[in-house]
């Protein structure tokens, strides 16, 4: 649980939500290989950034801002 | 975006001087009379709390109202309870009678504390809440009205916790409250087959009935689901994932009744609430039969418990055979479950009374 | 507008305060409100509910703190067609200046009806009826003044705690410092909901429970202790002198019988080792017995009320956790269960329920706890027993 959050690991994210059209936090994290809480940390710093927005339906999604 | 996750403001900005001074310092407290606590620190320090009732469902200028209460007499603080009551807190024992003059101007009881009834935890119902079978505002008022003395005194054998919820998913600890008024549907979900198949997702609402009462449509050009009434228990648990199946309706909502459950650890374990009534019809504004039941239990308790006995502890050692009796209520065929953990209460001794 | 309110107006009458004289109050000033009596009274004739399932409505960047709700009698009662309710996270212990709550106060009679909860069930402070217009003005208010939105949905919901330390003499841990610590960390966890279902925390100071965690908090702690509780047998003789049955009222109803009574010399002694920590005695003479100071928490899991296969009270899975900030171990314990039963809990299933179908034995081997008796009540009495299959 002690990772820290790096702008390459945000890079990643950004990466792979290029390829996907919307996506999981939990989702982010298994296909980056890394760790829930982690992944969470970073997408909430990405959403503070404006770098990308949720969505809701039913559940959170994630996507890239204005994809 | 603006602004987001900046959580509520921190407790510490919130607490009255002498709170703040005397936290985790708090060495006993009494009950001075019904209503008021006094609570004396390992400092020397005493706090004086003066319990108020509010409806709940108030507007902001009651808000203000009591603010202006605080502003006078307590340093600009103010507290609410668990059970929505209003505590006005003071060092100065010459603010008590004050404080408690100002809100009985306002028309608000003072009590809620030791062996009493305390405020009526309770839901939205008809106010706000789609899935409600039953009022829950209303029927508040209605008991608190007749129970009004045991709020303001403590002359019963220990304390007697009320909640109501207008319907079975219980928002409040209606399942371990000593007395419970729950709102619950008698008719099956009315199947609004065209509504369905624009706003449901057909296998969700499938999987939403515990006891899988609902099907696919026999006729595979209708996208919609059927419901075997023989199993269904009206939960609504169907109606909360697929609006299209609406169970509510004048004729079967009503109320039943629960009794017996408790949350807290002291004595025996925490219990649940076990039905008394299975139905009563909603009869507002005034809903008189369920006032009439609330009020006898609560007489037919108040005479046979010992001190400090709660309602589940006094059925208990006296049993459920002499509680119907006592108080009158039949026991019906409803009164037996017939859910997940039913044989759990069935009796598996020959210990009874007659 | 029918302002004809015959039913409603029977609730104006008794002693018990009435919530129609403040809905009519909030009325004079308030469209919105004024056509909530008239929905009210309409339900009150027709013993039906006049309002539907909400849409999705919301405010930028979070999935939850508001629920949407429109009446089914937009006609008749157009200024209260769209009534939405927003949860305002209220501050640990529900402490206030009259400054905040005025404030509060002022934004809803702008945005909103002007009718509240003090407070909802789960603890929130709930504002009662605005338009999808007013939702991100009136939170960006709330900001403003310090406040953030609660949750809804299947999230993290609210988190409350009773009284405490703040003016308690029973709370063996900081419950007001655990509510906030907790509010502060999971704040995403709390507005932007992505489980099976909710999920709450709640913390009670001492056994008595006054928020009903055991009851209704998936993640239930309880203050606890690990030592004696405290008996000053100076108290107890003046508690005795005054004619109070300490023997029929204390002894006699000590649930194991874990205390003795010396008639003679007056006195009070415990066994620590039979004392189960149920708070009676305490609770009936709280000038000579406390709690004990070695206090930490009990964590139990699993309470909640009937839907969907029944009510659960919580149980032990944890007998005592130290609580001290930043309680990293309960914050990793949580995080654990989160993505244990998020990656297996069914759409609507709470932990419990996940808990009782793949049964405890697997989840405490998946959390890594080891099984302790203080767990149960008693050993199962059947024999069909799982063995690793090696």
């Amino acid at each position: 649980m002690n990772g820290e959050v790096t702008e390459a690991l945000k890079q990643k994210i950004i990466e792979h939500l290029g390829t996907v059209s919307k996506a999981k936090n939990k989702e982010v994290a298994k296909a980056l290989g890394i760790e829930k809480h982690l992944a969470d940390k970073a997408i909430g710093e990405l959403s503070k950034e404006d770098r990308i927005e949720y969505i809701y339906l039913d559940t959170s999604y994630i996507k890239l801002k204005g994809k | 975006m603006g602004t987001t996750d900046i959580g509520p403001p921190d407790y510490h900005t919130m607490l009255p001087g002498v709170i703040k001074k005397n936290y985790g310092k708090w060495k006993y407290h009494e009950i001075i009379r019904p209503g008021v606590l006094k609570h004396v620190s390992e400092t020397g320090d005493v706090v004086y709390t003066v319990r108020v009732g509010s409806p709940r469902l108030v507007s902001v200028d009651f808000i203000r109202d009591i603010c202006d209460v605080a502003d006078k007499y307590c340093e600009g603080h103010l507290r609410f309870t668990s059970r929505y009551n209003i505590e006005l807190m003071t060092g100065d024992i010459a603010n008590v009678d004050k404080v408690i003059e100002a809100v009985k101007k306002l028309g608000l009881p003072v009590g809620g504390t030791g062996a009493c009834i305390s405020n009526i935890v309770h839901t939205q119902g008809w106010i706000h809440c789609h899935s409600a079978a039953t009022d829950a505002s209303g029927l508040v008022k209605s008991v608190m009205d007749e129970l009004y003395d045991h709020f303001t005194n403590m002359k019963l054998p220990a304390l007697l916790r009320i909640s109501v919820a207008c319907c079975i998913n219980m928002c409040g600890a209606v399942h371990c409250s000593d007395l419970a008024i729950v709102g619950v549907h008698t008719k099956p979900p009315k199947v609004d087959n065209e509504k369905l198949a624009a706003v449901c997702e057909i296998p969700t609402t499938i999987r939403s009935c515990p006891t899988g009462a609902i099907r696919r449509h026999p006729d595979e050009n209708i996208k919609s689901v059927v419901v075997r009434e023989d199993l269904c228990m009206y939960c609504a648990n169907c109606f909360t994932v697929c609006p299209a199946m609406p169970l509510a309706d004048a004729m079967g909502d009503g109320v039943a009744l629960y009794a017996g459950g408790k949350v807290s650890n002291a004595r025996k374990p925490p219990m649940f609430s076990r039905m008394i009534v299975p139905y009563l019809p909603n009869n507002p504004p005034r809903w008189p039969e369920v006032v009439d039941i609330i009020k006898g239990v609560v007489n037919v308790y108040a005479e046979h418990a010992r001190k400090y006995e709660r309602m589940g502890e006094w059925i208990e050692r006296i049993g459920w055979e002499t509680f119907f009796r006592l108080t009158g209520i039949p026991f019906t065929e409803q009164h037996i479950d017939d859910f997940t953990h039913a044989v759990e209460t069935y009796r598996t001794t020959t210990q009874f009374k007659w | 507008m029918d302002e004809n309110t015959p039913l409603l107006d029977e609730l104006e009458k008794g002693p018990w305060p009435s919530y129609v004289k403040e809905i009519k109050r909030a009325a004079k000033k308030n469209k919105a409100a004024k056509d909530l009596l008239g929905i009210q009274e309409l339900s009150y004739k027709d013993k039906v509910t006049h309002w539907k399932h909400g849409g999705i409505v919301g405010v930028t960047g979070y999935g939850g703190g508001v629920i949407g709700r429109y009446s089914d009698v937009p006609e008749q009662f157009p200024n209260a067609a769209s009534f939405h309710t927003i949860r305002v996270n209220h501050p640990g212990g529900w402490f206030y200046t009259t400054k905040a709550l005025r404030q509060i106060c002022d934004v809803w009679e702008k945005f909103g009806s002007g009718m509240t909860n003090f407070h909802g069930s789960t603890g929130d402070i709930i504002l009662l009826g605005t338009t999808t217009e007013n939702l991100q003005p009136c939170f960006d208010a709330l900001a403003g003044i310090g406040f953030d939105l609660g949750g809804s949905g299947s999230a993290l919901r609210t988190i409350a705690g009773c009284v405490g330390p703040a003016r308690c003499e029973w709370s063996t841990i900081d419950t007001l410092n655990i509510v906030h610590d907790l509010t502060m960390e999971f704040q995403d966890e709390i507005h932007r909901p992505r489980w099976p279902y909710k999920f709450k925390i709640k913390a009670s100071g001492c056994p008595n429970d006054c928020v009903a965690a055991i009851a209704r908090a998936d993640f239930t702690i309880i203050g606890t202790w690990r030592d004696s509780l405290r008996i000053d047998q100076n108290s107890v003789k003046e508690y005795a002198e005054k004619g109070f049955d300490i023997h029929k009222l204390i002894v006699d109803r000590c649930p194991t019988d874990a205390l003795e009574w010396d008639e003679k010399k007056k006195e009070l002694t415990l066994k620590p080792e039979d004392c189960v920590r149920c708070m009676h005695c305490i609770n009936k003479m709280p000038k000579a017995i406390r709690p004990g100071v070695e206090g930490g928490a009990t964590i139990m899991i699993g309470g909640k009320a009937p839907i969907i296969k029944g009510a659960y009270l919580s149980w032990v899975l944890i007998p005592f956790m130290k609580m001290e900030p930043p309680y990293h171990e309960m914050k990793e314990l949580l995080r654990k269960i989160w993505d244990w039963w998020d990656e297996h809990g069914r759409t609507r299933e709470r932990l419990a329920e996940l808990v009782e179908r793949v049964g405890l034995k697997r989840f405490l081997r998946e959390m890594g706890i080891k099984p302790v008796p203080q767990m149960v009540f008693k050993p199962r009495a059947n024999p069909y027993v799982f063995f690793d299959k090696k």
